[in-house]
């Protein structure tokens, strides 16, 4: 029998919340089943569940670990899902270009802010670690990017943001981009002096800010 | 500021220190500012080339402490040293500290790849250990010289890529103990080689951080290894302290990071006013301008920070050193250093 939508949505959520890879993938399978809208089930049970544990994150309750083996259980369900989005599901979504700066191989931070903006509704291109500072520019100027996101752990590397920021200006191309920086040695202090939009000290955070810097509603 | 403003130390580095052992207080608190990789600056040679190089490193920490005159000598480059003679590949870069390349533990399996090292040859412990041995040699009669590694959970994120190893420690718990075993029982014997060459062994455990993971995982993995460490030191270090840094928050820790019984912390992003009342009863503290301030303000800025820093931790019951959060920044002004050393003469007095 066909179980009810609302089990189903928090079946998706807690299975999520809750590290539970198995139980929401299987949920995930039941919805398909069920002939439950993928479009809901996504937004209103795993990504329900992603934003749960971002906020558990963002309180303390939820590390690392927690928060990752959180969207590991997030994504294995939402291919389950995928294959049956309506064509229509196609959201227009802010474009974000995030990676780590040239030099710097450190990507944990970055992979959790990337995660915590694709639960938010960005569209995320993500350049990986170790990128040339060029890279962002070019990449943010080809997909018609609205953020640049740039990650660094380490002192040498920090400048290299303001090198990007630079870039832009250099082409003129400056106010096209939002750009949000981040990672151990940056401070709202540092993003000011470079003249970045904003700045984050977390993954949670992170999102909050690219949501007003972007203009997006937030959500309540 | 006018130097005459400045007052004269009246001890040397080194008996500065021991008042601290000794439960005495000294002439003015020590400053131990975490002189890493920017020793190589100070003897003008490219950092990738010190950090492999046993006469360019011990060489650059002697000159390090000449120019700026901190009361701990500390060998480290990466706190990937002991998992990289474990068989962990490293990148190295020319004028910056190296990297993780491939981590050495893709698979389960391969956790019959890591073995205890051969100090005598793997990896970079004969730089660590010759150049120890150099700076003790060279200036152990007026300053402590320490050598610095990782903590077993450190040691065992480097080895297994730290984004899949915060997961093994929800699937593969058994496994991750095993790991750790190993990881520890290498630590034990790199503490041996350090004591043997009358060295400070310090110990580093930043993956610990509770800026990465919770107070569970911490007593769960990384407590009960550290607790081990510390009671190695206390019974083979000849009555040398314990000492203990962990970047990044810590706060949620305190109290594991209590039992596992160290004698001195270095702390990161903490209130030095809270980790006082918290331990200071049992603990010497140490800390804790911002790195990355360092790098980025001037003297000035570095003297009223230092001085916010002096006015929570003196009256520590244990002690207070001043000191930097973690690494100074590789490119740090020297007049910033300056200024923060000189902030332990201005503010840290007990001669007054």
């Amino acid at each position: 029998m066909a179980r009810a939508r609302e089990e189903i949505l928090q079946d998706l959520a807690d299975g999520v919340l809750n590290l539970d890879e198995e139980l929401a993938v299987n949920t995930a399978h039941d919805a398909v089943e069920a002939g439950l809208d993928a479009y809901d089930a996504i937004t209103n049970g795993l990504v329900r569940g992603m934003n749960r544990a971002g906020e558990l994150y963002d309180e303390e309750e939820y590390f690392v670990p927690e928060l990752l083996i959180c969207s590991d259980a997030m994504y294995a369900a939402l291919a389950v899902l995928e294959p049956h989005l309506k064509k229509d599901d196609s959201r227009v979504r802010q474009r974000c270009v995030i990676g780590v700066v040239e030099g710097d191989t450190h990507d944990i931070g970055k992979n959790l802010v990337k995660l915590m903006l694709d639960v938010g509704g960005f569209e995320i291109y993500d350049l990986g670690r170790n990128v040339p500072l060029a890279d962002f520019v070019e990449k943010a100027k080809e997909v018609n990017a609205d953020l640049i996101c740039l990650s660094t752990l380490m002192t040498t590397t920090m400048n290299g943001m303001a090198t990007v920021i630079e870039m832009l200006k250099e082409e003129g191309i400056r106010d096209r981009f939002k750009v949000l920086v981040g990672g151990g040695p940056i401070s709202q202090a540092f993003a000011d002096r470079i003249g970045a939009d904003g700045y984050a000290d977390n993954a949670a955070s992170a999102v909050r800010v690219a949501k007003k810097v972007c203009n997006v509603a937030q959500a309540a | 500021m006018l130097s005459s403003l400045i007052p004269k130390d009246n001890q040397t580095s080194l008996e500065r220190v021991l008042s601290y052992l000794q439960g005495q207080n000294p002439q003015r608190i020590a400053c131990f500012p975490l002189i890493l990789n920017h020793a190589a600056r100070v003897l003008g040679v490219p950092v990738g080339k010190c950090i492999q190089d046993a006469e360019l490193f011990g060489k650059a920490h002697v000159a390090a402490y000449r120019r700026y005159g901190n009361d701990l000598i500390t060998f480290l480059s990466t706190t990937s040293t002991l998992a990289e003679a474990m068989g962990q590949r490293m990148n190295f870069i020319e004028d910056d500290a190296p990297q993780l390349a491939e981590p050495l533990v893709k698979e389960l399996d391969d956790l019959k790849k890591v073995k205890v090292p051969d100090f005598t040859r793997d990896g970079r412990m004969p730089v660590y250990l010759q150049a120890t041995e150099y700076a003790v040699a060279e200036v152990g009669s007026e300053v402590c010289v320490s050598t610095v590694l990782a903590g077993p959970f450190t040691t065992a994120a480097a080895l297994r890529g730290a984004d899949v190893f915060v997961k093994d420690l929800y699937r593969n718990k058994e496994w991750v103990h095993e790991l750790l075993e190993i990881c520890c029982e290498a630590g034990l014997r790199f503490i041996d080689e350090i004591l043997k060459r009358k060295s400070l062994p310090i110990i580093v455990e930043p993956i610990g951080s509770a800026s990465l993971v919770s107070p569970r995982t911490f007593k769960e993995f990384v407590a009960p290894y550290l607790k081990r460490m510390s009671d190695h030191i206390h019974a083979n270090g000849g009555g040398l302290p314990a000492v203990l840094h962990i970047c990044g928050k810590t706060k949620p820790n305190w109290g594991p990071m209590l039992e596992s019984e160290w004698d001195i912390w270095s702390l990161d992003g903490v209130d030095m006013g809270e980790a006082k009342e918290f331990a200071g009863h049992r603990v010497c503290l140490v800390g804790n301008v911002t790195p990355a301030n360092l790098l980025t303000n001037t003297p000035e800025e570095i003297d009223a920070e230092a001085k916010a820093v002096c006015a929570k931790g003196m009256g520590s019951p244990c002690g207070f050193i001043l000191g930097s959060g973690c690494e100074v920044p590789i490119n740090t002004p020297g007049e910033n250093l300056d200024a923060l050393i000189n902030a332990a003469r201005k503010y840290g007095r007990f001669d007054l």
